[in-house]
């Protein structure tokens, strides 16, 4: 059966010589076509340049796509971050795409930091399951925000048991 | 240079007038996932739902393929759907698994929407795609969201 809708979706990071992040978002399907550029300053992640273009969209009424994206320059990514932005977009009258856009673009940022970790697992030898586990219960222990967040770090998950946790996990 | 990238990919397969099966990919440097799933078109109702993950970090990871059928019943279209994705889904298992369901969910009523615009079209190839679009919103307040404008 052919498909009678498709969306895609890219977000890329690409690091700046001025060393900030340039995050660079694209949503294209059927009806719509969109992009933003949001610019993250460091080491505290906020966003100093934010752009965005609609290339194809049927409504001519509607949420102004590079008017409202620049509301974003001064958000930094941490706490309360999902709350600041959809309230900064308008909430429930913004434009859904283009908020979950920015949280995306934010989320690729911290999965940037993520990945030189991760591959960092991949150097590491094992034999036994607790050795397999121990770089991700490594990472657990430097990161208990984590506990609890998916199946992997549960209660009654293997990486988890017998580690000292914020909340006495043990 | 890019230093790291995810892409999304969703299909929209409209079964019959009352299912529509929803495929999702989400790749990156780090994960890849699939969720196939089939919903009622009338109220947004998950009626079956499969999950393949494909690379992942930590070898519990896919414990969360057994915990996406608590997906099975949940509607896309109730108030804060969303968090409760995020939270029955992500949390209590993967929450790479939640973003898939969680981008399927914003294209149910896109879909629809595509479908009748592409039939208008068909029939009236000169029709006018924005009378079209907000007539068609018009006629379906169950379809959330404030439109992008060109």
């Amino acid at each position: 059966m052919t498909v009678a809708f498709m969306r895609n979706k890219m977000v890329e990071v690409e690091p700046l010589p001025t060393g900030n992040l340039a995050v660079h978002w694209r949503l294209s399907d059927d009806l719509i076509d969109v992009d933003m550029t949001l610019t993250f300053q460091l080491p505290d992640l906020e966003i100093v340049d934010a752009a965005a273009n609609v290339r194809r969209s049927p409504h001519r009424e509607g949420v102004r796509a590079g008017e409202i994206i620049r509301k974003m320059v001064g958000v930094r990514v941490g706490g309360g971050l999902r709350k600041i932005v959809r309230g900064l977009m308008g909430g429930a009258a913004g434009n859904i795409d283009l908020t979950e856009g920015v949280l995306e673009c934010c989320n690729a940022v911290i999965l940037n930091f993520t990945l030189p970790g991760i591959q960092e697992f991949e150097k590491y030898t094992y034999t036994t399951e607790e050795e397999r586990l121990a770089p991700v219960r490594a990472m657990l222990q430097a990161n208990p925000r984590l506990y609890r967040s998916c199946v992997a770090f549960a209660e009654d998950s293997p990486i988890v048991r017998g580690l000292d946790l914020k909340g006495g996990v043990s | 240079m890019i230093t790291f990238s995810r892409s999304q990919l969703i299909g929209m397969e409209f079964l019959d007038e009352e299912i529509v099966r929803i495929h999702g990919t989400q790749e990156d440097h780090i994960y890849a996932m699939e969720i196939e799933m089939d919903v009622r078109i009338a109220d947004g109702v998950i009626l079956a739902v499969k999950g393949l993950m494909k690379r992942y970090t930590t070898p519990v990871c896919p414990q969360a393929v057994e915990r996406l059928q608590s997906a099975v019943g949940m509607s896309l279209r109730v108030e804060g759907w969303m968090q409760a994705v995020m939270r029955d889904i992500g949390r209590n298992g993967c929450e790479h698994f939640a973003e898939i369901i969680t981008e399927c969910g914003r294209c149910l009523d896109q879909a629809r929407m595509a479908k009748a615009l592409a039939a208008n079209l068909k029939t009236d190839p000169g029709a006018d795609p924005g009378a079209l679009a907000a007539a068609w919103l018009a006629d379906h307040p169950e379809a959330p969201g404030v439109p992008l404008a060109l």
